[in-house]
């Protein structure tokens, strides 16, 4: 199922890693960082994740890898970098956007501790 | 529990050409190669290729793993289904990359533009693109009494 942007459709472990790229986190071991912070430690990326999860982004041309990768480095995601592109960033907001109308349809549902919100 | 992806059912199919195979499964059906491991003696143990929101685990033909592939055995009891936005392209394609038409597309009495090809590694690939949302009962109502020149297409 392709988005109404025409963009890939974004696994689970696909929004995760380019939520942190949108936020700042560009080397593949900040990138499983914030992951582990930001769900407290319910989702670890490992290695093999992490490398398929941004080789399949690579391959759909939602991000790229950075000139700051050093060439000579093993074929190691986490010691790479890497950046959103325009198609990236349009993906990562479209879903972003979905999924916070799911959040609020939660919130009226009363699923959520109220506290939790924070918009 | 901490759960890194989803588990799941998984394709792992084999050729006896990866190499042609990987080349025809990009251009084909737009699949991207994520990993690969090949054996010391160059033989590709597997590729991973992403396709669509699905992965295809593909190896050549390694016999003594039981790794044999349909050209060999002379045939495959299995089909892959490949949903698609155009499939009508998408059958064209296949056809001019080296696919054999088993099924030409057609509207299927099951809301669905849908046809098969065989590709040239000897797996079936039916193709399809959604045309309506139709529920149980409906498709049922439209099932044809009997096949049209072998074909349960649509009335």
């Amino acid at each position: 199922m392709s988005s109404t942007s025409g963009a890939p459709a974004i696994t689970t472990a696909g929004f995760q890693v380019l939520l942190a790229l949108a936020s700042g986190h560009s080397h593949g071991y900040a990138v499983m960082g914030f992951v582990d912070q930001l769900t407290e430690g319910q989702v670890r990326l490992g290695p093999g994740t992490l490398y398929r999860t941004l080789a399949r982004l690579v391959a759909d041309e939602l991000v790229s890898e950075t000139e700051t990768s050093d060439p000579n480095a093993p074929h190691d995601a986490r010691r790479r970098y890497y950046q959103l592109t325009s198609l990236g960033e349009r993906a990562v907001r479209e879903e972003a956007e979905l999924m916070a109308r799911m959040v609020d349809a939660a919130q009226t549902a009363g699923l959520l501790d109220g506290s939790r919100r924070t918009t | 529990m901490t759960r890194e992806r989803p588990l799941g059912l998984g394709t792992h199919i084999f050729v006896t050409d990866a190499e042609a195979a990987v080349a025809f499964y990009r251009e084909a059906f737009g699949a991207a190669e994520l990993i690969r491991h090949c054996l010391p003696d160059g033989r590709v143990l597997f590729v991973e290729l992403a396709v669509g929101p699905d992965k295809l685990l593909l190896s050549e033909e390694i016999k003594e793993l039981n790794a044999v592939a349909p050209t060999t055995l002379g045939g495959s009891a299995v089909m892959l289904l490949l949903e698609l936005d155009d499939v009508d392209s998408a059958f064209t394609h296949a056809v001019e990359m080296g696919a054999t038409v088993e099924m030409p597309v057609a509207e299927m009495f099951w809301g669905e533009r849908y046809g098969i090809v065989r590709d040239p590694f000897g797996h079936h690939w039916a193709l399809c693109t959604r045309r309506e949302q139709l529920a149980p009962d409906e498709v049922a109502e439209r099932v044809p009494a009997e096949p049209t020149d072998g074909k349960w297409t649509a009335r």
